[in-house]
């Protein structure tokens, strides 16, 4: 049923079907990945620490110190815990195309694997962002009629984004149905 | 479009209007007060003609709306031109409507006018609203559209010929007195005695007689709710006919809507605690163009097919909705999807290793699989049954997170189009649910590949013995619509049906 492919086989996981051979996003959704978080999340921890630059100075009476050190440190740990995460979840990003559907998985703590026959998307998206232009990455996004269906392949390269649209179209015409 | 249609469309304004002006008009009476001041007097006739200016362009805009507005059905679509300063042309394939309404508010009823709503699959606003149209003018719309989206062929020696009305038959009706009793039965009635108990004792222990005051906006907000369930809910009937489901319900607006048949994504059969007294439930669907039942009441009462209704009610819906259950012994399997436990019906249970998850709900939450469609049990108390046929499946995914992997347990989640349906199939053992996402992939496919064409008159249907109570309604041939109208006396009966 799977189309043999050449790519690395990554561990399947308990959730998944048996018997499929996963392909992994590029690696250097890595960055992608590291760009957000640091957009995200220092941003976060330097608002958090003002009271306590307030606090040092002077400026500020009310936050007692321990309050003002503990909520940006902890804010920090959390931020260092996603950090170390980042690689692993890239990892755990995969797709598999069947003959009559696609398979997606993604998460470590909370997986997810999720299966769209082709006959049931109603369109195909292409996003690319400004850093995964820089890395020559590309997002694929799938819409079927539910709502429900959040399917989307970050980390594509370029080429094999389009090489899967245009796969996923063809495919997707071949077995048409309606809703 | 009706000549009358901008008045009645427009009669909110013009009341607001009416009782703005007619309120101080009766308090300025009421006061002994002459009814215009003198300094006011002498510039009535410039407030007059204001008036009359802005009440001349409001009528002239809603008849230049209504002398703008046109509608066709040709060719396999309907069209509507709208707009005047900005025109807008709208068509839509009439093999792809998903259900179609006939609504009457109480002022369009007064003038026998109706409104017409044509649904496809954009999950939102009605893809074409006829607002106006006469009663029976709006009733052989629908028919032809029905009948065109089926693939009836036309008679090319005709083709001003309208289609005639399918014949319907009566299926079953909620009699007032339940509705009644399943509104006070309801959940909202019980946090309703909770408060007022709540209410009383507090007043008892503060002896402030004040407190009932803030009880009065709570309980104004609670009769509307009743009311309007009520009034959605009253004289609901449903009937089947070869052009699908028609469900007719209103006490002060009456609707009219018609499910073609197989557009029902996907179904749930509700029982809150109290109804079990009486054995009632509640049944909810998901239909492509309805969307999600968001707060207001329109879309809530859309999108359900029965407000309250005994077993069998419950059971002859589901037939009409699956004429091929794809069980030889529906009734136990749909039975034990109701009220269940454990395997009885061939469901497969949440393991009895996760019953610390669930302890209550473990021996019910559970799923069967049928040959024709995927039903989904869960709740103790709050029972309730997901049915979704497997052809209307949009795409399946596993969920499992970090307690779960310990107790060894997946949730699985179909998609299927936005309403107030969501099926998830709690709890089940991974090894099941791994073997389900794979089955049901491929059960999904081949239920796709036997349904071909959006002309259902043209589907090939597996002839199924229907197993509930309604044989002969099902079993009826759908050849009528093809034939032309033999029963002049038949807008007659519906006439008399419709504002009964």
């Amino acid at each position: 049923m799977v189309k043999p492919q050449g790519k690395a086989n990554m561990h399947t996981e308990a959730i998944d079907p048996p018997g499929i051979s996963w392909q992994r996003v590029s690696p250097k959704y890595v960055t992608v990945r590291l760009v957000q978080w640091a957009l995200g999340n220092i941003v976060m921890v330097l608002v958090l620490s003002l009271p306590l630059v307030f606090v040092t100075l002077g400026w500020w009476l009310w936050p007692p110190l321990w309050l003002a050190i503990l909520v940006p440190s902890a804010a920090l740990v959390l931020a260092v815990w996603r950090l170390v995460l980042i690689p692993r979840q890239v990892r755990a990003i995969g797709y598999a195309e069947r003959d009559d559907d696609l398979l997606i998985r993604g998460g470590i703590f909370f997986q997810r694997t999720m299966v769209v026959p082709y006959g049931r998307m109603q369109y195909v998206d292409i996003g690319v962002g400004p850093v995964e232009r820089g890395l020559g990455l590309c997002t694929l996004k799938l819409h079927t009629a539910s709502p429900g269906t959040n399917a989307h392949i970050p980390g594509l390269p370029a080429a094999e984004g389009a090489r899967l649209r245009e796969q996923l179209s063809a495919r997707g015409e071949a077995r048409l149905a309606g809703l | 479009m009706h000549p009358a249609s901008p008045f009645v469309r427009g009669w909110v304004a013009l009341a607001a209007i009416g009782f703005f002006f007619g309120r101080d008009f009766f308090e300025r009476m009421l006061q002994g007060r002459p009814v215009l001041e003198d300094d006011f007097a002498g510039r009535i006739p410039w407030l007059l003609a204001g008036g009359g200016t802005v009440l001349l362009i409001a009528v002239l805009g809603f008849i230049l709306t209504w002398y703008f507005t046109r509608y066709q059905v040709a060719g396999g679509y309907v069209r509507v031109n709208t707009g005047f300063l900005f025109r807008q042309q709208r068509q839509a394939r009439l093999d792809r409507v998903q259900a179609i309404d006939i609504v009457q508010p109480l002022l369009a009823r007064i003038f026998g006018l109706a409104e017409l709503k044509f649904e496809v699959a954009d999950a939102g606003e009605s893809a074409v609203r006829l607002a106006y149209l006469r009663m029976d003018e709006a009733r052989q719309l629908r028919a032809t559209i029905l009948a065109r989206a089926a693939g009836v062929v036309q008679d090319p020696a005709r083709p001003e010929e309208a289609a005639p009305e399918a014949p319907e038959y009566p299926v079953l009706s909620v009699p007032p007195s339940r509705l009644v009793g399943s509104l006070l039965l309801s959940e909202q009635s019980f946090f309703v005695v909770l408060g007022g108990v709540a209410s009383v004792i507090l007043s008892a222990v503060t002896e402030n007689r004040g407190f009932y005051f803030y009880l009065i906006p709570a309980a104004l907000g609670l009769a509307a709710t009743y009311w309007s369930s009520f009034n959605k809910g009253y004289n609901f009937t449903a009937a089947i006919s070869p052009d699908g489901i028609r469900l007719r319900y209103g006490l002060l607006d009456t609707q009219a809507q018609t499910l073609p048949p197989g557009r029902i994504q996907a179904l749930r059969v509700a029982q809150p605690p109290l109804w079990r007294i009486f054995g009632w439930y509640r049944i909810q669907v998901n239909v492509a163009g309805y969307g999600a039942a968001g707060s207001n009441g329109e879309a809530a009462s859309r999108t359900t097919l029965l407000p309250v209704g005994k077993l069998a009610d419950v059971m002859s819906m589901l037939s009409l909705v699956l004429p091929d259950p794809g069980t030889p012994e529906p009734g136990r399997v749909f039975g034990a999807g109701l009220s269940g436990l454990d395997s009885d019906g061939g469901f497969i249970t949440t393991p009895r290793r996760a019953r610390l998850l669930a302890p209550l709900g473990w021996r019910r939450n559970g799923f069967a699989a049928t040959a024709t469609a995927l039903l989904i049990r869960s709740g103790r108390w709050w029972r309730q049954l997901v049915v979704v046929p497997h052809q209307r499946t949009q795409s399946i995914a596993l969920h499992q997170g970090p307690l779960a992997r310990r107790f060894g347990v997946v949730d699985l989640v179909l998609h299927t189009t936005a309403g107030p349906v969501s099926p998830r199939l709690i709890q089940a053992g991974t090894d099941e649910a791994r073997t389900l996402f794979d089955e049901q992939s491929a059960r999904a496919r081949l239920a796709r590949k036997r349904q071909t064409t959006e002309h259902w008159l043209a589907q090939v249907v597996p002839a199924a013995p229907v197993a509930e109570p309604v044989p002969e309604l099902v079993a009826e041939p759908a050849a009528p619509v093809a034939v032309p109208a033999e029963t002049p006396t038949e807008p007659a009966n519906k006439e008399g049906q419709q504002h009964g």
